[in-house]
C-alpha cells in the first residue's frame, strides 16, 4: 500500500472539539492514480498537510511508503518528505528568483541524495524532456509563463524520484489548452516512473485522467458533518 | 545552496538592500574609523619615546611639556637656561643628556635644535635606534637633517637648500630666509614625530637668531659665514632636555630634586607616567566615541533585522515552498541569518576599503594639524576583534527575524 489511513482524527489543539478530519479508513495501492474532489473547507488541504509530513495527526495510524508518519518526528518527517514525495501547488511552486536549474537543484538538497555527481545534466535532461527551451534555464522562474512554470514544479517535483506525488489543484491557474498538455505531462511521467499520484481539484472534467475518483466528504467523517 | 539563495534573495531586494548596506557600512566605518584613530594615536604616541627617564623644561603642564617636547604639539611655555643644563648634566647619576630648542618651523613642519648626539642615542618604539636613509648627520652649522616624511611629503633630495621660518605658524612672514640650510642627511621612517621633524645644530639655531630681538628681524644680516663662525654661539636657552640616568632607581630622586631646583623652576617628568594621564584624560572620550559607535551600529543592526523581519512576513509562500520540499524550520533560521551575515560581511568590506580610502587622503592633514600619523593599514588585532564582535553582534541582533522564520516554517501547513 502507498498509502493507509487508519482512524485518522486531526483537530487544531486550540479546538479539540472539533476535529477537521476524522477518517477510519482509507488507502491507496501502489502506483494508483488517484482524483480528490471536494468543496472549499472540506479538509482536502489538511489531508494533503498530513499525508506530506507537514502536520501530525492528532490520533489513529498514518502509513505512507510503509513507513508510519504519525510516530516520526518533525525532522524525520522533513526528511521522508524530501526523499520520497513529490509536491505541486496550485501556484507559487518555485521561488520566483531563482532560475529553473536552482530551484530544482534547492529540491534535491534536502533528499538523501548522497551524491551531486551528474546532477546538473539529470536535472537539463528532465527540463528538455518537459519541454523547457534552454533558453529559459538562467531566467528567474518569474520571467516565465505559467505553463513553464508549473512544468518547472513537475521537473522539481520529479528530480528526487519520488514514490508518491501529491498535487493540489495544479491546473486551477492554467487555461484548457495549458491544462490539457500539463495533465498529458503529468500523467506521462508518473505512468513511466511508477508514481503513486494523488491528485486534488475541483475540476472533474479531469476525473477521466485517473484510475479512482473519491469525495472527500466520502472519506472524512468529522463530527456534527451528518 | 543555501548560501546562493540567501544572496540571490538579497538581490531580489535591492533596494532595501542597498539601504540597509548603507546604514550597516556607515555604522561600521565609524566604528572601526575610532577604534582604530584611537589604537593608533595610542602606539603612536608610546612609540615615540622610548629609553628617555626623564624629561626637564620650564615649568608647566605635565601633558603640555610632553606634548611639546616630545609630540611637537602646542607651545612652550618658557625657555631653560643653557647654565641650568649644563649644571644638571653635570651629575654622575646622567648617563646621557640631550637638549633640545624648538620654535622655528618649514612649512608647517617643525624644526628642532639638537646635538649631534641625539642620532647616536635617540631611541624610539622598542629601543630601535635612528637610522639615515641617505646621507649623515648634521656636522656644520648650516647643516640640516629632515625626518622621512618631510624629505617624502616636500620632495627633498640631498644637498638642496631650505630657509626655515621663525614661529611655528604653517604661513609664516617672518623668514630666516638670509641663512639657507643644506640637507645633509635623510633619517628612515619611524612612525613617530621624528619623521615629520627638521633637525639642525643649537648652534644653527643661535646662528640664524643673531640679528633677531623679541622674536623680530632687526635688519638684514652683515655677518658672513667666517665671522658667524667666530661668534659666540653657544646657545643661551634652550626649551627642554631629555635625560637618560644610569640607575633607574634614581629616578624619582632625581625628579625630585629638578623639581626643587632653586635657581630655576623646572618641571621633570617621567614620559611614561605623563603618558597614562594623558590616557585617563582621553579614557571619557575614548569610551564616550566608542559607545556612540557601537550604539549607531546596533541601530543599524536593529534596521537590518527589522528589514528582515518586514521581507519575512512578505516571502510566507517561500518559506512554505522551502518546508514542502524538505527544509526543515532551522534551515529557515539559518537562511535569515546567513542573509543578515552577507549584509553585515560585505558592509565591513565596503566599510574598511572606505576607511583606508579616507585615512590614506586624510594621511597629510592629521600629521600637519594633529602631528599624528596614522596608518591605513586596517589589518591591526584590535580592528580584527572589532569586525569579530561586529559580525558576532550582527548574528546575535539577527536571531529576532531568524527566529520568527523559524516559528513561522514550524507553523506552516498547505493551503
Amino acid at each position: 500500500m502507498a498509502i493507509e489511513l487508519a482512524n485518522i482524527r486531526f483537530h487544531y489543539p486550540s479546538q479539540p472539539d472539533y476535529p477537521i478530519l476524522d477518517i477510519p479508513d482509507w488507502s491507496l495501492t501502489d502506483r494508483e492514480r488517484t482524483f480528490i474532489h471536494g468543496p472549499s473547507g472540506s479538509g482536502k488541504s489538511t489531508l494533503l498537510g498530513l499525508l506530506s509530513g507537514l502536520l501530525r495527526p492528532s490520533d489513529g495510524q498514518l502509513t505512507v511508503l510503509g513507513k508510519r508518519l504519525d510516530t516520526m518526528n518533525g525532522r524525520q518527517r522533513d526528511r521522508f518528505r524530501a526523499a520520497h514525495i513529490g509536491y505541486v501547488f496550485q501556484q507559487f511552486n518555485l521561488i520566483p528568483f531563482l532560475n529553473p536549474i536552482d530551484n530544482i537543484l534547492l529540491a534535491s538538497r534536502f533528499s538523501n541524495r548522497t551524491s551531486t555527481v551528474g546532477l546538473n545534466k539529470e536535472i537539463k535532461d528532465l527540463l528538455s524532456e518537459l519541454n523547457i527551451a534552454d533558453t529559459a534555464w538562467s531566467r528567474p522562474t518569474r520571467d516565465l509563463s505559467m505553463g513553464q512554470q508549473q512544468r518547472v514544479a513537475i521537473a522539481r517535483a520529479l528530480i528526487n524520484k519520488p514514490q508518491l506525488l501529491i498535487a493540489d489543484e495544479p491546473t486551477s491557474s492554467l487555461d484548457t489548452a495549458n491544462r490539457d498538455a500539463f495533465m498529458e505531462l503529468l500523467m506521462t511521467r508518473v505512468t513511466d516512473n511508477k508514481i503513486t499520484l494523488l491528485f486534488v481539484s475541483h475540476d472533474l472534467s479531469l476525473s477521466h485522467y485517473f484510475d479512482n475518483v473519491e469525495s472527500l466528504s466520502d472519506i472524512n467523517r468529522p463530527a456534527g458533518s451528518e | 545552496m543555501l548560501a546562493k539563495l540567501a544572496l540571490q534573495s538579497l538581490m531580489d531586494r535591492k533596494g532595501s538592500l542597498a539601504l540597509s548596506l548603507m546604514a550597516m557600512t556607515i555604522s561600521i566605518f565609524v566604528l572601526l574609523a575610532v577604534e582604530h584613530i584611537r589604537y593608533q594615536a595610542k602606539e603612536n604616541f608610546s612609540n615615540a619615546v622610548s629609553g628617555i627617564d626623564l624629561i626637564v623644561g620650564a615649568r608647566t603642564g605635565n601633558l603640555n611639556l610632553l606634548l611639546y617636547s616630545v609630540f611637537r604639539i602646542g607651545s612652550p611655555t618658557n625657555n631653560i637656561r643653557w647654565k641650568t643644563f649644563e649644571n644638571i648634566t653635570s651629575s654622575n647619576k646622567i648617563n646621557w643628556a640631550i637638549p633640545i630648542s624648538l620654535g622655528d618651523s618649514h612649512k608647517g613642519y617643525r624644526v628642532m635644535g639638537t646635538t649631534a648626539d641625539y642620532f647616536r642615542l635617540f631611541t624610539y618604539g622598542k629601543q630601535h635606534h635612528l637610522e639615515f636613509s641617505q646621507g649623515r648627520a648634521f656636522a656644520q652649522m648650516f647643516e640640516v637633517v629632515l625626518g622621512s616624511d618631510v624629505a617624502h611629503k616636500l620632495n627633498y633630495t640631498l644637498g638642496d637648500k631650505i630657509t626655515l621660518a621663525h614661529g611655528i605658524a604653517k604661513t609664516s612672514f617672518s623668514m630666516h630666509d638670509d641663512r639657507p640650510f643644506k640637507i645633509v642627511g635623510i633619517l628612515a621612517a619611524t612612525g613617530t614625530p621624528v619623521d615629520q621633524t627638521l633637525h639642525v645644530s643649537l648652534q644653527g639655531i643661535e646662528a640664524i637668531h643673531m640679528d633677531w630681538t623679541r622674536g623680530v628681524k632687526v635688519n638684514k644680516s652683515t655677518l658672513n659665514a667666517a665671522e658667524l663662525k667666530k661668534a659666540d654661539l653657544q646657545p643661551k636657552s634652550i626649551t627642554a632636555f631629555m635625560l637618560n640616568l644610569k640607575s633607574k632607581m634614581t629616578t624619582f630622586e632625581f625628579q625630585r630634586t629638578l623639581n626643587e631646583y632653586a635657581q630655576e623652576p623646572l618641571l621633570a617628568i617621567l614620559p611614561g607616567v605623563a603618558l597614562s594621564e594623558l590616557w585617563q584624560m582621553m579614557r571619557v572620550l575614548e569610551n564616550t566615541l566608542l559607545l556612540v559607535s557601537a550604539l549607531v551600529f546596533i541601530a543599524a543592526c536593529l534596521g537590518v533585522s527589522a528589514m528582515l523581519l518586514a521581507s519575512i512576513r512578505e516571502r510566507s509562500r517561500e518559506v512554505q515552498l522551502l518546508r514542502v520540499i524538505g527544509a526543515p524550520p532551522p534551515v529557515l533560521f539559518f537562511l535569515i541569518e546567513l542573509e543578515a551575515l552577507l549584509i553585515t560581511l560585505l558592509s565591513c568590506v565596503i566599510g574598511i576599503a572606505l576607511l583606508a580610502t579616507c585615512l590614506t587622503f586624510l594621511q597629510d592633514f592629521l600629521i600637519s594639524h594633529f602631528g599624528i600619523y596614522i596608518q591605513s593599514n586596517l589589518l591591526t588585532k584590535n580592528s580584527l576583534y572589532l569586525i569579530i564582535a561586529v559580525i558576532s553582534t550582527s548574528v546575535i541582533i539577527a536571531a529576532i527575524p531568524a527566529f520568527s522564520s523559524y516559528r513561522q516554517a514550524s507553523s506552516i501547513k498547505t493551503d
